[in-house]
């Protein structure tokens, strides 16, 4: 539903990502995925509120420190990082991806399976 | 039948419980908050780009005007990043007379972010006994520094003014006034029934969620998590023995208590200064440089950074700043509000979490 009273905010939040920090972040993120920073500015201000743009610099590097310890795969696809640190990807679907990537480990070289991984993420991500 | 619906309701950006103006949407079924949404930008000051390329003489005053609940500790952190920067060292009775201003300031910010809370679930008569004993340290901020809210007490290498041994016996005197009044208040919190409805289990925050959001301050250590406090790796406070306050509860009734130490705690830390106040100069002098670094404090809602690039004149070429709030306010809206069982909890969760709009929005 669109309120009368709701502004478009995109220009703010573009604003926001633009800044020194948040600007480096973007670019690590963006690097992580492996898509252009354009594109994931645009997601990012798509699907994230205002307050945690502000705040993408500390849950990044949160994540980084806290994220999927122990478990290599999850480490690789960022599994924790996407959906719990900086929501990017739903749970659900990131299950299905770290499912999925697991049984074609068992196939194929493990670089493989996560170059796989990675590319169904960035498709979740940019969808 | 009773039925519920789903509704999305608006709060703010005007909202006689916010001290500042945000919007915050609340997707709802029923009384249960299912999503929250946060819209800022109704107080940018864009204060960042107009302190680029000023010389740090300004960029001192303005950085205090960042946040006027706390503008003490942005000159603090601001001043030891150019010390950091130009290799600058500070007289020990400056560093001691800094904690002092510090921790009144750090005490004026607990007393408005409790008034705030006790006013918002409607304890007005608490709320404005805060408000009051507020002024006393307001007063003593005055006493040393000759002003009460933007005070530019310190400067590269010392602070401006000394404390004159009458004005210290003042304030101790003050100080015993402050001490007993809040330990009535604070048991009038403990053990008010209408607070603990309002305040026990109320905005829960778990450890696990502290961390990920990167909460800092008394939010953070409501929710037990350790080592949390800058101040544990800061020489002068670690000369003074300064330990951490931690509570685990993690819902509005132990943030609230974690403020309401803290000022007791800062009471202590203030009496130790004056007690072992270094005799000696108050200003070492000293030269800002060209350089670049990043340096964090503890200010009352918790960790600000300061990363700050000058040039051979001492002028501020690229500066960020990152406050408290901006950790605390986004995991307010995104995990204590979440989930909320009533409507009517949002506002003092929200307020529990102490945010500072204008930090938000530098």
């Amino acid at each position: 539903m669109k309120f009368l009273y709701e502004k478009d905010l995109r220009q703010m939040k573009y604003n926001i990502l633009t800044s020194t920090r948040h600007d480096e972040t973007v670019r690590a993120i963006a690097q992580h995925l492996g898509v252009s920073n354009a594109k994931l500015r645009m997601v990012l201000i798509r699907r994230l509120d205002m307050s945690l743009l502000e705040n993408l610099g500390s849950r990044w590097e949160m994540g980084l420190q806290h994220a999927d310890d122990g478990d290599p795969l999850a480490e690789e696809l960022g599994y924790e990082l996407f959906t719990r640190f900086i929501p990017l990807v739903d749970t659900e679907t990131m299950q299905t991806i770290y499912a999925d990537t697991t049984a074609m480990t068992q196939d194929m070289p493990f670089n493989d399976a996560i170059a796989r991984g990675k590319e169904r993420i960035r498709e979740a991500v940019l969808s | 039948m009773k039925k519920s619906v789903d509704v999305s309701i608006p709060l703010g950006p005007m909202h006689p419980c916010w001290k500042e103006p945000v919007r915050l949407k609340c997707e709802t079924a029923g009384e249960r908050v299912l999503k929250t949404e946060m819209e800022l930008g109704y107080m940018k000051k864009g204060i960042e780009r107009i302190m680029r390329g000023r010389p740090w003489q300004e960029v001192m005053f303005l950085a205090e005007r960042v946040c006027g609940i706390c503008s003490v500790i942005h000159n603090m952190v601001f001043i030891e990043t150019m010390e950091e920067i130009s290799d600058i060292a500070v007289p020990p009775r400056a560093a001691y007379l800094r904690v002092v201003v510090n921790e009144l300031d750090r005490m004026a910010s607990h007393l408005i972010a409790n008034f705030s809370y006790c006013y918002t679930i409607e304890h007005e008569t608490l709320a404005m006994y805060l408000l009051n004993t507020r002024e006393i340290v307001l007063d003593n901020l005055e006493r040393i520094t000759g002003s009460r809210i933007n005070t530019a007490y310190m400067i590269p290498g010392g602070v401006r003014f000394d404390l004159l041994p009458e004005d210290a016996a003042a304030m101790l005197a003050d100080l015993v006034k402050v001490e007993e009044e809040m330990k009535r208040y604070v048991r009038i919190f403990e053990t008010g029934p209408l607070i603990a409805l309002r305040s026990k289990g109320i905005g829960f925050m778990s450890h696990e969620e502290a961390i990920r959001a990167h909460t800092v301050g008394p939010t953070a250590r409501a929710s037990g998590v350790e080592d949390s406090d800058l101040r544990l790796r800061h020489p002068t406070y670690r000369a003074l023995g300064f330990t951490q306050i931690t509570r685990t509860e993690g819902d509005n009734f132990a943030r609230n208590m974690v403020r309401f130490q803290e000022v007791f705690q800062s009471i202590d830390l203030i009496r130790k200064c004056i007690e072992t106040l270094p005799e000696g100069p108050i200003r070492g002098g000293g030269l800002c440089k060209a350089g670049e670094t990043s340096y964090a404090g503890e200010a009352p809602r918790g960790e600000l950074t300061y990363t700050i690039k000058t040039d051979e004149y001492g002028r501020v070429v690229d500066i960020a700043i990152r406050t408290p709030s901006i950790m605390n306010i986004e995991a307010c809206a995104h995990t204590m509000i979440k989930g909320a069982t009533s409507i009517a909890d949002v506002t003092s969760t929200f307020i529990s979490s102490d945010p500072c709009v204008a930090c938000n929005e530098r």
